[in-house]
């Protein structure tokens, strides 16, 4: 099974980029939500999570950012969710989440997503 | 069910590290199935999420317990039975979620009961007390339509 990975970079205007690969699921999520809970309390709050990597979500992977994306609109900011796999952007179409969250093909549609 | 069954069966330790366990079982059992690769992701993703459910729920993320998940891959349907022995839980009792209030509240959980009912064609639930809790989820396999005898 591949190794759960996280990466952070930051590009222009304050945006994080987000890398996530491996299995995304109740045994890993805690530490996907702790990397966006320190991105918030460092005042980041526009984040793109490139999930092109990611092999596979469950519910508690995806509650990670259905948690999140509120504290971040209210912030200024967003979670754009970037090149999901088609079995994990069916995750979130099974959730009702594809119209709460933004989805973009690559890095500068996911940055202008910001407006 | 009618026709030959395959049937395996696992038991892990009630614990999240073991999901991936959980997760090649199903795998293997589908692929032994008449089912397609299509189903075969949300089929997991289902098992993955009772489990999860009776880990967090069930034996409130205690790390003692097992988990005894039974596959029978049949012609008619593709049935998981999953045992355990942890606090009384019934899916049933749980509404399906609203997702704008879960946005607005910054709620993460609640998701896993939705998405089973969502995939399985039946989420069954049996509790024995004194003995276990039995989950059965139920895909019914799609009959392929039979061929036409040639017409004289």
């Amino acid at each position: 099974m591949p190794e759960f990975q996280i990466n952070t970079q930051k590009l222009q205007n304050g945006v994080m980029f987000i890398t996530v690969s491996g299995f995304l699921d109740a045994h890993t999520f805690e530490e996907m939500e702790r990397t966006i809970n320190d991105l918030f309390e460092r005042n980041s709050y526009r984040l793109v999570v490139d999930l092109s990597r990611l092999d596979y979500i469950s519910s508690a992977g995806a509650g990670v950012f259905i948690g999140a994306i509120g504290t971040a609109q209210e912030n200024d900011g967003n979670i754009i969710l970037m090149r999901p796999s088609p079995n994990v952007k069916e995750v979130f179409d099974l959730l009702g989440l594809s119209q709460i969250f933004t989805f973009a093909d690559d890095i500068d549609n996911a940055v202008r997503a910001f407006g | 069910m009618a026709g030959d069954v395959y049937r395996d069966r696992i038991i892990i330790s009630n614990d999240t590290r073991f999901l991936s366990l959980a997760r090649e079982f199903t795998q293997r059992m589908i692929r032994a199935s008449t089912l397609s690769r299509t189903e075969e992701s949300k089929i997991i993703l289902a098992v993955d999420e009772a489990v999860t459910n009776i880990i967090e729920h069930g034996y409130e993320n205690q790390k003692d317990g097992t988990i005894e998940m039974e596959i029978e891959a049949g012609q008619d349907q593709f049935r998981v039975i999953i045992r355990d022995s942890g606090k009384e839980f019934d899916p049933s009792s749980i509404k399906d979620p609203d997702m704008d209030d879960h946005v607005k509240k910054g709620k993460k959980k609640g998701l896993g009961i939705f998405l089973m009912r969502q995939i399985m064609d039946e989420v069954k639930y049996v509790f024995k007390e004194g003995v276990q809790n039995e989950l059965i989820l139920v895909k019914n396999l799609k009959k392929k339509p039979e061929e036409k005898a040639p017409s004289a």
